[in-house]
């Protein structure tokens, strides 16, 4: 119950502004091998991540958390996701990975976004009608 | 002017036998160092970790070890510190393991706290001696450790 004596103050106007409440950034990347038939599996794929980040950040930087969230083994594409404070890391392992079981290999980022639905489309597959 | 600045960290080597501490020197324990950031820390942490990297000052009579290395990244040696199990000398292997005591922005600061450990452990140890001739011993070498005129080493055999 609301007293009489205690007056309404005007209804004020909040207006709240993020600056990046993204805790997570979203990478796709794709995998381009040097024989075009090899397949692998999701957990084949983290595997080799984790192997590429062990070699150059170490066990502490090996042991960085990071989730593979999709997987297409046809097209070997997939989506990251990582905490802001080891997207360096990751990227730069991922640049410098070569190798997976002694074949050539690189790794081709196409987006980077702290936001998922970011990534559900990019001008480069953008059809116009 | 920019300056350049360094932390150096005073560890003490504990090792479990007190003979073998008379066989360390300095290359065994920096190639240990240098072996336990690369295997923490990768090949970043390796590189990074090697610039301005030195062993300045080793006592082989009490195991105090003083490392120097730069400001920027002295944490990654800090943190590696603990996986260092072994060192290895002329074929030898020692296990020990290194104990961070202080970390320091000159050589005379970390003295000045090595001058008050080790009073602090001659305070602790004291009470604990069994025999008068231990006790007047460990006076009678407190009384004939000199400061000198660099200030390079204050040791005190316990």
């Amino acid at each position: 119950m609301r007293r009489a004596d205690i007056q309404d103050e005007p209804a004020t106007y909040e207006r709240l502004v993020y600056k990046n409440t993204s805790v997570y950034h979203y990478m796709r990347i794709s995998l381009v091998l040097e024989n075009e038939s090899t397949r692998l599996s999701a957990a084949q794929l983290k595997q080799l991540i984790v192997s590429g980040l062990r070699d150059l950040y170490g066990e502490v930087g090996g042991a960085f958390p990071f989730d593979l969230l999709k997987f297409d083994e046809s097209t070997l594409t997939g989506v990251l996701r990582v905490y802001n404070s080891g997207l360096v890391k990751l990227w730069s392992a991922l640049t410098l990975l070569g190798f997976y079981q002694n074949e050539l290999c690189f790794f081709r980022v196409t987006q980077v976004s702290p936001f998922l639905l970011t990534l559900s489309g990019n001008s480069r597959e953008l059809e116009l009608d | 002017m920019v300056r350049l600045k360094s932390r150096y960290l005073l560890c003490g080597v504990c090792v479990s036998d007190r003979r073998n501490l008379s066989l360390l020197d300095d290359r065994a324990i920096y190639t240990a160092t240098k072996a336990a950031v690369a295997r923490a820390h990768g090949d970043y942490g390796a590189a990074l970790s090697s610039l301005g990297f030195s062993v300045k000052y080793l006592n082989a009579h009490t195991g105090i070890v003083f490392l120097r290395c730069r400001k920027s990244h002295y944490r990654l040696i800090w943190s590696a510190l603990p996986f260092i199990t072994s060192l290895e000398n002329r074929g030898q292997r020692v296990p020990c393991f290194l104990n961070c005591l202080h970390v320091g922005g000159t050589i005379r600061t970390c003295q000045k706290f090595l001058v008050r450990y080790n009073t602090q452990q001659l305070h602790r140890m004291l009470p604990l001696c069994q025999s008068e001739a231990e006790r007047s011993e460990i006076r009678k070498s407190v009384l004939s450790c000199t400061l000198k005129k660099e200030a390079d080493d204050e040791e005190e055999d316990e």
